[in-house]
């Protein structure tokens, strides 16, 4: 049912790689980066040391809580973020080369032709003025050089790829239904053969059965194409579902990093334990839901030592100064908490199952709702006679 | 999506409502000083507001054509700063006499504009339904008519019915004609925000939860919709009073304003019958003129902060 | 674009059309005095020529509907009543003559305002915070707040009195012998540079304002987000994602101030006795002549219906989304 696209081989494909890429480099390799955002004078500590690998045609989830700093570290890596924000130190290599320091026009040749990203919200993602299939040919003719004609059918080639028949590629985005309109973002990020896609909470504005149909797609091309996927989401189960590693944040750290079946079966840190407890299980007997108390720190004055101990049931001497270091087991599970400290064997510390619905012990005030927000109409110009 | 984190306030909210007024005033303040703008535009409103009150003060009584101080049409000199008119008059007494006649009627016209549309504003978009429609309709129609040529066809009819004494409460007919003419005319922009703002101010739960508990219509309007609105209504206004100033001024340049008690715009429209662009009488027009445009621009970087500051939605944005 | 939405659109300028002339109407019985003092006013005016018009327009009769009716009619045959200054000459004559000039001068200066005005705005707002910013919202800031017939007065002293460049006043030189259309035609331009510049710069300081919010809100949205992403250039994103989306409120508000562009227009013709509208409305208001006023609302009202018809019709051909 599909024109192939790139070359459907497992591993590598065959591609042209930037210039200065080396092919024997990993696909992707990130190291302590760090971004803060300049907010009204103060900074907010949105990113902070966070690590990780990427291999080819893998697929890592990036969880954790809203305000976490997953869509922030995802932007992170082609510097599509905000004019307030920096990242202040790190290197992101792709094929060896680091991105952090290219300009915006180093940098350009990993937008989209690398790393493409399926941005949350179709509607408000897609330009509401242009057709569909212009949106998906553009990058084809701006960035590959390719004419508009051979563009077009490239582009109505990916659209059937997804799922839309070639016609409805000539309507407007408010003229699709949310889970074609993701289809086409999908359909997009794919227009110019890229190593990674990134999806930013790609299926969570639709409702469930569309999201399966979306979800599948993803893992069919993913396994066509070869490609690598970075899915940020909050939803555990689409992460145990879809992705071969899982990267579980808080508050701009890294808490848990591991083999998806790893990770879940075996959640050492307390977070993850509690994150996971938090998450109806269909197969798992009956019981009441955990929910996780408190609420993640105020970025702008993120606690000392390790940022979970305001919340943690299990929280030691150590976690209120120092910075827990990583520590790798051997099942590939990497983890940042003092409760298993380097040189441990990794034995899980469990969160007894009464403490983790508890009120956490010496938690700073529950943060309470800010004051509903000033009006939201504007001022149009009053006119008057001139 | 956002791409910024959240941010939770760590602080405690303050208990009490006139703290937590006084709390929201204090970071007002704060975020408007921090509007070079907004306070460039406060600074040139009070300085002009200062005049408008006394200007007695400053230049002594307004000069009328059997009072007038100088030989006609003098360019600026040490005696006349700002030179004299064809009538002998010092232009620089008949401006500042003229800020207060200009302001005057720009604050009365604008609490005309603002209280006509504000009502109609609120009341369509709280009431809903054939009476929003009926409302907007007329609104729209207003919106596009040249109110300009209108408010000229309108003075007269309203002189009638004002009657013909020469003052009411104090001020000369001519110019409360003046006033209700651009009150009348001018409210449609106001309308529209309003209710736009009460529209969406009425889709919050908690105007629900008020008419689920049983309130009153006029209840609810008063206490939970006009706070919600008042900023925006505080921030249009500013703007209208611009906008009244401009419409002010134009309609006495093209000739109805009072020549007794003369606004800057009369001041224009007299150097323009008397010739003085060709003529080159440069300073008869020109003070009047610079005046309008900083007062005029005053209120509107003022209004543009005040829209800043009530309207998040522009702040930190990409 | 759907007939749907001209045929809505086409309604609602019907419609308002007729709102004005009812209005037009409703001001006309107002006027002070009666309509017998308003012909009575006119010198011309004989015994017959006077019960003729009173049964045209009903005078005997209810007033509503009959009068209305009557009125309604004979608007609708062209007949806008008799001025008074001009000694009974019918208003749409009077009116006639003056309204090529205006429309010259209204018409070009708004398709220059638009054309600078937008690109202006669009690159100001892309670019916020530059020098170029600055400097042009200022200026932009300050013409916005000038009425547009001071900006006249202003130029012409600089320009015609002082420098001489161009002529003082009215539309053509009053007496001169022209050797071919084109030297007239020169000197018709040389009339017209003044008022023109007075009124564009004033309308491009409104648009550019306009467009630039528009471009800075629109710069905010998701969709532009993806365009970065996707490595486009800025001048890409700005011409094929901004510019589009961002003129589709600007274009609904120049429909809306055309509404309000109207008074500054016709008073910059004051300024340098341009032969149009504006003119005539000062000679009108200065005697008194409500007819001819009344005629001018009228027109004026219908011709901002129209253009507001017109923005529609554009704003169809932009937005995608309303022609459903």
């Amino acid at each position: 049912m599909s024109a192939p696209i790139g070359d459907p081989v497992a591993g590598r494909r065959e591609r042209t790689l930037p210039k200065g890429a080396d092919p024997d480099a990993p696909l992707l390799v990130v190291d302590g980066l760090t971004t803060h955002f300049d907010l009204d004078g103060a900074t907010v500590h949105a990113v902070d040391d966070v690590s990780f690998t990427l291999r080819d045609g893998e697929a890592l989830g990036l969880a954790g809580e809203s305000g976490c700093g997953k869509t922030t570290t995802a932007l992170s890596l082609v510097k599509l973020l905000p004019p307030n924000a920096r990242i202040v130190s790190g290197s992101v290599r792709m094929f060896g080369v680091d991105l952090v320091p290219r300009s915006e026009d180093g940098l350009r040749r990993y937008r989209w032709r690398e790393i493409s990203i399926v941005f949350q919200g179709a509607m408000n993602a897609l330009n509401p003025v242009r057709r569909v299939r212009d949106q998906i040919a553009e990058p084809i003719v701006q960035r590959l050089q390719l004419s508009e004609d051979e563009a077009r059918s490239r582009a109505e080639a990916l659209l059937e790829r997804v799922g839309i028949p070639k016609a409805r590629g000539s309507a407007y985005p408010h003229e699709l239904s949310g889970g074609m309109r993701q289809r086409a973002m999908i359909a997009m990020a794919l227009a110019c053969d890229p190593a990674i896609v990134i999806g930013d909470e790609p299926t969570t504005a639709l409702d469930v059965m569309v999201q399966a149909q979306v979800l599948e797609l993803l893992e069919d091309l993913r396994a066509e194409l070869g490609l690598s996927l970075i899915l940020i989401t909050h939803d555990l189960s689409v992460i145990a579902e879809t992705c071969d590693r899982v990267l579980i944040m808080y508050a701009g750290r890294v808490a848990e990093e591991g083999p998806v079946r790893r990770v879940f079966a075996l959640p050492r840190h307390p977070y993850t334990q509690m994150l996971l407890r938090a998450f109806p299980n269909i197969h798992a007997e009956r019981r009441t839901l955990g929910v996780v108390r408190g609420s993640p720190p105020d970025l702008r004055t993120p606690p000392p030592g390790c940022r979970f101990h305001p919340r943690c049931p299990l929280a030691i001497e150590p976690c209120r100064e120092t910075v827990p270091p990583e520590t790798t087991f051997a099942d590939a599970v990497r983890v940042a908490c003092h409760l298993y400290p380097p040189g441990s064997d990794g034995t899980q510390v469990a969160v007894p199952i009464e403490q983790i619905s508890a009120e956490p012990a010496g938690v700073a005030e529950p943060a309470r709702a800010a004051e509903p927000a000033g009006p939201a109409g504007s001022p149009a110009a009053a006119g008057g006679g001139r | 999506m956002t791409a910024g984190p959240v941010v939770s306030t760590p602080r405690p909210a303050p208990s009490s409502r006139t703290a937590r007024q006084v709390a929201r005033g204090r970071s007002f303040a704060h975020r408007f000083v921090r509007r070079p703008e907004g306070l460039l535009g406060l600074v040139i409103i009070v300085f002009f507001a200062v005049l408008a009150i006394a200007p007695e003060v400053f230049v002594g009584p307004l000069e009328t054509a059997t009072t007038a101080s100088g030989d006609r049409l003098e360019p600026p000199s040490l005696a006349h700063p700002l030179g004299t008119d064809n009538l002998g008059r010092d232009v620089l007494n008949l401006t500042v006499h003229g800020a207060r006649i200009s302001m005057m009627i720009g604050l009365l016209a604008t609490l005309v504009t603002v209280l006509v549309g504000v009502l109609l504003g609120i009341v369509a978009g709280f009431v809903g339904g054939r009476t929003d429609t009926i409302l907007m309709r007329i609104t729209d129609f207003f919106l596009v008519l040249p109110t300009f040529v209108l408010a000229i066809i309108l003075a007269p009819i309203v002189l009638e019915l004002v009657g013909g004494g020469s003052e009411i409460l104090g001020i000369r007919t001519t110019l409360i004609v003046i006033v209700v003419v651009i009150g009348l005319t001018s409210w449609a922009t106001t309308a529209r925000i309003i209710r736009s703002q009460t529209l969406s101010v009425k889709e919050r739960a908690f105007v629900d939860r008020a008419r689920v508990i049983g309130a009153g219509g006029w209840h609810t309007m008063r206490v939970h919709i006009l706070p919600n609105v008042t900023g925006l209504i505080v921030a249009n206004a500013v703007l209208v009073f611009a906008g009244a100033i401009l419409t002010e001024t134009t309609l006495a340049f093209i000739g109805l304003g009072d020549p007794f008690a003369p606004s800057w715009g009369q001041l224009l429209g007299a150097a323009q019958e008397a010739g003085a662009p060709g003529l080159g009488v440069w300073w008869w027009y020109v003070p009047p003129g610079a005046c309008i445009v900083l007062v005029v621009l005053a209120f509107t970087l003022m209004g543009g902060a005040l829209d800043d500051i009530l309207n998040p939605k522009a702040r930190g944005r990409r | 674009m759907t007939s749907r939405y001209l045929g809505r659109r086409l309604l609602q300028a019907v419609i308002t059309i007729a709102g004005i002339v009812l209005l037009n109407f409703v001001l006309f019985r107002m006027m002070p005095g009666s309509p017998e003092r308003v012909l009575m006013r006119n010198p011309n005016m004989t015994q017959a020529a006077m019960a003729a018009q009173r049964a045209r327009w009903g005078l005997d009769e209810p007033l509503f509907p009959n009068q209305l009716v009557a009125y309604v009619s004979s608007t609708l045959q062209g007949d806008l009543g008799a001025s008074f200054k001009y000694r009974g000459q019918p208003v749409t004559e009077v009116i006639g003559g003056r309204v090529g000039p205006t429309l010259v001068l209204f018409g070009l200066g708004e398709l220059i305002a638009i054309f600078v005005g937008l690109i202006l705005g669009a690159y100001s707002g892309w670019r916020r915070g530059g020098p170029v910013d600055y400097v042009g919202n200022g200026v932009s800031l300050i013409l916005y707040s000038m009425p547009y017939f001071l900006l006249g007065m202003i130029l012409l002293v600089i320009f015609a009195t002082s420098l001489g460049w161009f002529p003082t006043t009215g539309m053509q030189t009053l007496g001169a012998n022209f050797a071919s259309p084109l030297e007239q035609a020169l000197d018709f331009l040389r009339h017209l540079i003044l008022p023109l510049a007075a009124v564009s710069l004033g309308l491009i300081g409104q648009y550019s304002i306009l467009m630039r919010s528009s471009v800075i809100e629109t710069r905010a949205e998701d969709y532009i987000q993806t365009a970065r992403a996707k490595g486009l250039r800025g001048s890409r994103i700005l011409r094929a994602h901004a510019v589009p989306n961002a003129l589709l409120p600007t274009v609904s508000l120049i429909g809306i101030n055309l509404g309000f562009i109207v008074a500054g227009a016709i008073t910059v013709e004051v300024v340098f006795n341009w032969p149009g509208l504006g003119t005539l409305t000062q000679e009108a208001l200065a005697a008194r002549d409500y007819p001819v006023l009344q005629g001018v609302f009228l027109i004026l009202a219908i011709c901002v219906v129209l253009a507001n018809f017109l923005a529609d019709i554009v704003y169809g051909f932009l937005d995608p989304r309303v022609r459903t």
